[in-house]
């Protein structure tokens, strides 16, 4: 199994098609069903701050085209919050950012890939989880 | 229902929090089901064959969901639709794999397995660049 998450910037050139990095998470998501055609078990996720910071609203009719590509949300529950508050306390990148780190850290099983135009901060949230990091 | 109001529906339904279930009229051959009931129960592959078949059913709809989103999406975005080298690019970065350094073999082993098989996917791509490797090495 691997999840694929999303950072802020993943999710801005993926809702623009003028966006100049959309052409390159479009062919992440294309590798994510291709490996979903052959059976494995891929989840894309968007963890729910990320999507406030992208002004993602999934309700509005703007937001009809990126809801189709089935990126599941990661809520900040209370528990996700927990994690997400003592990431902030560590690190200080901000609340998106510590959610990022709690999403990863909540998978249980199989590999995380985390798409961001932010390596370092990415690394440092998900301590001491070892995504695969990918700089789109 | 156009192609695009058929998928949100379908999306719809699969993101539905649904508890309530239905006895279905489907139709299964007998060897695949006790093919089904064998495999729980002597591989554990599932709780029971309806968990099984109902999770082979979500993740080939969900599959399927999301590849007529990118489809659609290129019909509407012809630029956006990346090729067959830039998809197993992306597979080899999320894999951590060595290839993820030589997009041009990448490019080179997506011309040369399309002329054979055009039906390739991303990761035949990349299959046939590691053979290319090893065999060079």
């Amino acid at each position: 199994m691997r999840t694929i998450v999303l950072d802020n910037e993943a999710v801005q050139a993926l809702s623009d098609s003028t966006h100049t990095k959309h052409r390159t998470v479009v062919a992440h998501l294309a590798g994510a069903v291709a490996r979903r055609r052959r059976g494995t078990v891929v989840d894309t996720v968007v963890p729910t701050t990320v999507r406030v910071e992208a002004g993602w609203d999934r309700s509005t009719p703007s937001a009809a085209a990126i809801n189709r590509f089935r990126l599941r949300d990661h809520v900040l529950d209370a528990t996700a919050a927990n994690v997400a508050a003592s990431i902030q306390s560590r690190c200080g990148l901000g609340p998106a950012g510590a959610h990022i780190g709690a999403t990863v850290q909540s998978v249980s099983s199989g590999d995380v890939v985390v798409l961001t135009t932010d390596p370092s901060d990415i690394a440092v949230v998900c301590t001491p989880s070892t995504p695969q990091i990918v700089r789109i | 229902m156009d192609d695009h109001a058929a998928l949100d529906e379908l999306n719809r339904l699969l993101d539905a929090d649904d508890a309530e279930t239905v006895n279905t009229s489907m139709r299964l051959s007998v060897s695949l089901r006790d093919a089904a009931a064998l495999a729980v129960e002597h591989f554990s592959a599932a709780s029971s064959a309806t968990t099984m078949a109902a999770a082979a059913l979500r993740q080939s709809l969900e599959t399927l969901a999301m590849e007529t989103a990118l489809q659609l999406h290129y019909r509407e975005h012809p630029d956006a639709q990346p090729s067959l080298a830039e998809i197993a690019h992306a597979l080899a970065v999320q894999d951590g794999s060595p290839l993820a350094e030589r997009p041009d073999l990448l490019a080179a082993a997506a011309s040369a397995v399309v002329e054979r098989h055009p039906d390739a996917d991303a990761d035949d791509v990349l299959l046939w660049a590691e053979a290319q490797l090893a065999v060079s090495a």
